[in-house]
Order: structure tokens, then sequence, then C-alpha cells
């Protein structure tokens, strides 16, 4: 790759998720030959629009976007209309609907809330791509509670070969979770009675990407449907399983390798008695 | 040299932001990105260095102290006044030029403590160390006494960096014991960076304010120290026990509330019947109301 593209997409892997936005718009201003391929290759949080046609959200990002429009996938309409923005052609819109209907059945299956949508574009060396997205934002009832957002972006190639077609999925689900505490305690040692207060907040966020390259069978075109929806719903599977073993495993054995719960200092000593029993048990 | 056009000079400052956010143990890997998308080092080495001072500052960077044997803070509070990069190491009684650039230790001087308040100061950095090595793995704290005689400054800083399996880790914390305000006022800070095939991050800040009970004097340093660092140790364990609780709401309530790991029929989609779904979904509902007026079959 690229050095300066590949140098911006290492930033990217380091810098802290909850600034991807105004850091990606930070590098397109100092290096703007480079805006292309940055929102090409760095997923962003989807953004929520509503068509204006049906009053039914979507999700806008790089996939349906044309200039400052964004294409719905309810009316296939773009807002603010835009004269030459891309258009599925009609047998592939018609594939899109499905698409959208399916995956908006999975989406209040897995999520019971939150927006999907589905595109789909032609390749030039033939076969098809397209994207599935999902969101869902989680706002706290009250300020102590959790809030956090849950966004899927699965980006596919399909080719057909014969009855059977090769699929290559590229999934990036990007996860935030943030609590705010705040108390106040008092010591039960009633001889000195110490008092403390803390406030705080605790925020994990950030993002994992898997690839799956799988050939299914096909009969008619929403054989399609089928094959994407099932790679996307293992590998969501999938993919759930790892964010919850990183987000809520690793990062706290990292925690708990930086400070120790249990006195250390206590432990050496044992190990230490240990050592002098074993060798006065020897000689 | 040269003086910056305004572009470079807006470039020099947005590289300087992402300086600034650079996980634990990987300013260097930032700064090699940032190099490559300047292009042009000497420009990067003069226009980088506030941020790179202030990333240091902020961060609680270890340096080794020359012959001393053991590592201090650099820090803002361990900051000789009116020398910018020289650094003070209480325990050792040495100060020291620090280069933030080159990360080079050198000139290092004798520094002679507050007599008034360092008997206190030794005994808190006593116990400082000793509850340093009875929690943390890697950890290096730095005790400073304040110009008033009494009020002192605690810091802690805890690194592990672990690039081959992907991952870093910080935990700092600092205090100020004030005497005179019968008080602990502090703050820990948490940061972990995993980033295999992903990038995900770990951010806390948390503040505490304990009140000290009257048996703590500056005339009793060993006893009172002792008991500062034992409250200390009380609430930063709390505080580690209460982020396994938050951990398990968050993976427990939060995690599940935004996706469940399989539909309420506790069975994966029937993809061959997605499809139709909706229309028989729209038939069930429609059979429904004909179902209320009409009754059964």
């Amino acid at each position: 790759m690229e050095p300066v593209l590949s140098s911006m997409l290492d930033l990217m892997r380091r810098l802290p998720p909850t600034k991807i936005e105004e850091n990606v718009e930070a590098l397109m201003q100092i290096s703007p030959d480079y805006a292309e391929d940055l929102s090409a290759n760095v997923d962003q949080p989807l953004k929520l629009r509503v068509d204006r046609a049906t009053g039914k959200e979507y999700l806008a990002c790089v996939y349906n976007q044309d200039g400052e429009s964004y294409r719905s996938p309810w009316s296939n309409e773009y807002d603010p209309p835009s004269e030459d923005g891309p258009m599925p052609p009609p047998k592939l819109r018609k594939l899109e609907i499905a698409a959208n209907e399916a995956f908006d059945t999975y989406r209040e299956m897995y999520f019971e809330g939150g927006v999907s949508s589905v595109f789909l574009w032609d390749l030039e060396d033939g076969g098809f791509a397209g994207v599935v997205l999902l969101k869902k934002t989680l706002t706290p009832a009250s300020p102590l509670e959790p809030s956090g957002s849950w966004d899927s972006i699965h980006v596919f190639e399909t080719m057909e070969r014969g009855r059977q077609a090769h699929y290559k999925l590229t999934s990036t689900i990007m996860l935030q979770l943030i609590t705010r505490r705040g108390s106040a305690s008092g010591s039960s040692d009633a001889k000195e009675p110490v008092t403390w207060t803390h406030d705080g907040e605790i925020s994990l966020s950030g993002s994992m990407t898997r690839q799956m390259e799988q050939d299914h069978p096909v009969q008619d075109a929403t054989s399609h449907v089928q094959n994407v929806g099932r790679m996307v719903e293992d590998m969501e599977i999938k993919m759930r399983n790892l964010l919850q073993e990183v987000y809520f495993g690793k990062t706290r054995d990292v925690v708990n390798d930086l400070r120790s719960l249990d006195d250390l200092e206590k432990a050496r000593r044992q190990r230490e008695l240990q050592k002098e029993l074993v060798g006065f048990i020897k000689s | 040299m040269a003086s910056m056009s305004e572009e470079e000079q807006e470039r020099i400052e947005t590289v300087s932001k992402f300086l600034l956010q650079s996980p634990p143990g990987e300013i260097n890997d930032v700064l090699n990105d940032v190099r490559v998308l300047i292009g042009d080092d000497e420009s990067l080495e003069t226009g980088i260095l506030p941020a790179l001072t202030q990333y240091n500052l902020e961060q609680l960077t270890v340096a080794e102290v020359p012959g001393a044997g053991h590592s201090s803070i650099v820090s803002i509070r361990a900051r000789i006044p009116g020398e910018e990069d020289r650094f003070l190491d209480p325990r050792s009684k040495t100060s020291f030029l620090y280069n933030h650039l080159t990360m080079e230790i050198s000139d290092p001087q004798t520094h002679e403590p507050n007599e008034a308040s360092e008997p206190f100061r030794s005994a808190l950095e006593t116990s400082t160390l000793q509850y340093l090595s009875s929690h943390f793995n890697d950890g290096t704290a730095s005790v400073f006494a304040n110009s008033d005689e009494t009020s002192f400054i605690i810091q802690i800083v805890a690194n592990k960096y672990n690039p081959v399996n992907f991952w870093s880790g910080r935990w700092r914390s600092e205090y100020t014991v004030d005497l005179d305000a019968r008080k602990v006022t502090g703050q820990i800070l948490v940061n972990v960076h995993y980033y295999e095939q992903g990038n995900v991050q770990l951010e806390t800040k948390h503040r505490a304010s304990i009140v000290l009970p009257t048996s703590i004097s500056a005339s009793s340093p060993g006893p009172s120290a002792k008991k500062v660092l034992a409250l200390i140790a009380d609430q930063e364990g709390a505080y580690q026990e209460s982020l396994g609780d938050t951990y398990h709401e968050m993976g427990d309530k939060a995690f599940k509330g935004l996706r469940r790991a399989l539909p309420l029929t506790r069975q994966k989609l029937d993809w061959d019947k997605v499809l139709g779904y909706k229309l028989s979904a729209e038939l069930s509902s429609s059979k429904a109301i004909f179902g209320g007026s009409g009754g059964s079959s």
C-alpha cells in the first residue's frame, strides 16, 4: 500500500475510537488528496436519516452517498435530490428491496429496535456487491445507567459461477459503552469515621473487523439474499462473542495485570517461606 | 530556521493533536506515522516538541534517575520551577535534564529538600513505595512536597506494553494530601488498548475525595503516612472492584440490550422463510382481525 495511506490507516488503528470522525476529518484537511481513500478505508459510525417520502429511518454512509446527498433504501430517492447520483439497475433494485425487507426482519429479531439498510451495486467485471448496515443506540433511562451504540457494516461481493456463487464478506462492528458513576460512602470503622466521595466515567469503545469467504448454491436472484443473510448472521454471532471476550475479558485482564487486587508482597513472602520449608525438609 | 508557512503550521497543529491521543506505549508508532504524513523531519521535530512535552508530562513518563538505581516520574509536579526541562526525583534528591524528543536524561544535580516538609514527605514516600510493591507489577511512584509545606503530591504510574499480543495498558493515580484541610483528593485514570484486527480502548476517569481522620498530623510522620496510604489503598482497591461490577453491568444489561445473542425463538433465522415473513405477518395480522369478528372456523 501507498506509504502515506498506510500511515493514515495505522494512525486510525491507534487513536481513540471515540474521536474517529474528527480525526478522519483532520486527516482529510491536511491531506485532501487522500480524502477519498480515507472514506473508502476507514469505517465511521453510521448516521441516521429520515426518508422524506416514507418517514422511515435509514442509515447513511459512503455507500449510499453522492456528494451531500444520500439515497434511501425505502423510496430509492436521494435527499437532497441528486440528478446523477448512482442508482442500481431495475433488476438489482428489485433484489435490494427484497434484501431490505429480509434484513428488516433480521434487525427486529436480533436488535429489537434500531435501524437497518441494504444497498447494492453492480461490479464492473460482472457480479454485484452490497452493504448491509445495522445500528442500534441505547439511551439510558437514568444518568447512572450505561449508554451505548452498536454499528454493523457488512460489505460483500459476489460472483456467480454456474449454479454456485462465491461470496466475500468483510464485516466491521463498532461498539461503544459508557457508564457514569457517582457515590459517597462512610466507613463502618466507628473509632475513626472516614468518608469518601467519588465519581467517574468508564468508556469502552472501538471496532473489530473480520472477513469470510464462502460458496453457496444459487437457484434464483433471491438465493443471494438468503446466502448473504446466513453469512451475515453467522458472522455477527461470531463477532458478538469476540466483542464480548475482548471488551469484557481482555481489557479487564490488562487492568488486573497493571494493578493487583491481592497483596503481591504477601504472596511473595509466602512463596519464600514455602521455598525455605522445602529446603528445610530436604536437608 | 525558516519560518513555517500557514499550511505547514496547520499540519503540525493537527499531528500534534494525534500525538496527544497516543495510546499507552505507542507514542513512537504514532510519531512514525506522523513523520510520513509531514515528510519533513526538521519542521516536524521543532513543531511537535510542545505536544511531545505535554504528552510526557500528562502521561507521567518514567525516567531512570542517573546513578540512583530507581526510576522517577517526569510530570508538571516534578518540574523544577523556572527551569523548563529540569525535573526532580525527591527520593534521590537529584534533579536532571529530560529531553522530550530523544528521552535522554542528562546533567544530574543534587537538590536539597525543604527541611520543614521533608520528614513527612519522606514518610509518605516510604509508605507509597510499600503500597506500590504490594499492588503494582511494574509501578513507579514519586512523592513531592508543595511549597506551602503542609500539602504533598503522590503520583503513581504503572505500564504494561505487549505489542506482540497487540495490547497495552496504563494506570495513573495522583493524590494531593492536604494536612491543613484534612483531605486527600485525587484521581485514577486507566487506559487500555487492544488492537488485534481492531481498535478497542478502555478509558476510565475516577475522582475521589477522602476525609482524613484527626489522628493524622505532621508531628507523627511515620504512623500518619501509613494511615494515609492505607486509606488510598482501600479506595483504589474498592475502585478496582467496582470496575468489575461495572463490567458486569455493561456486559449483562447494555450489551444484551444492544443485540441479542439469539432471537427470542432461541433459533437462528430461517432464511428460506424470511422473505415470506413480512407477507405472512401481514396475513396473520389480518387473520386476527377476521378471527376476532368471525369467531373460530
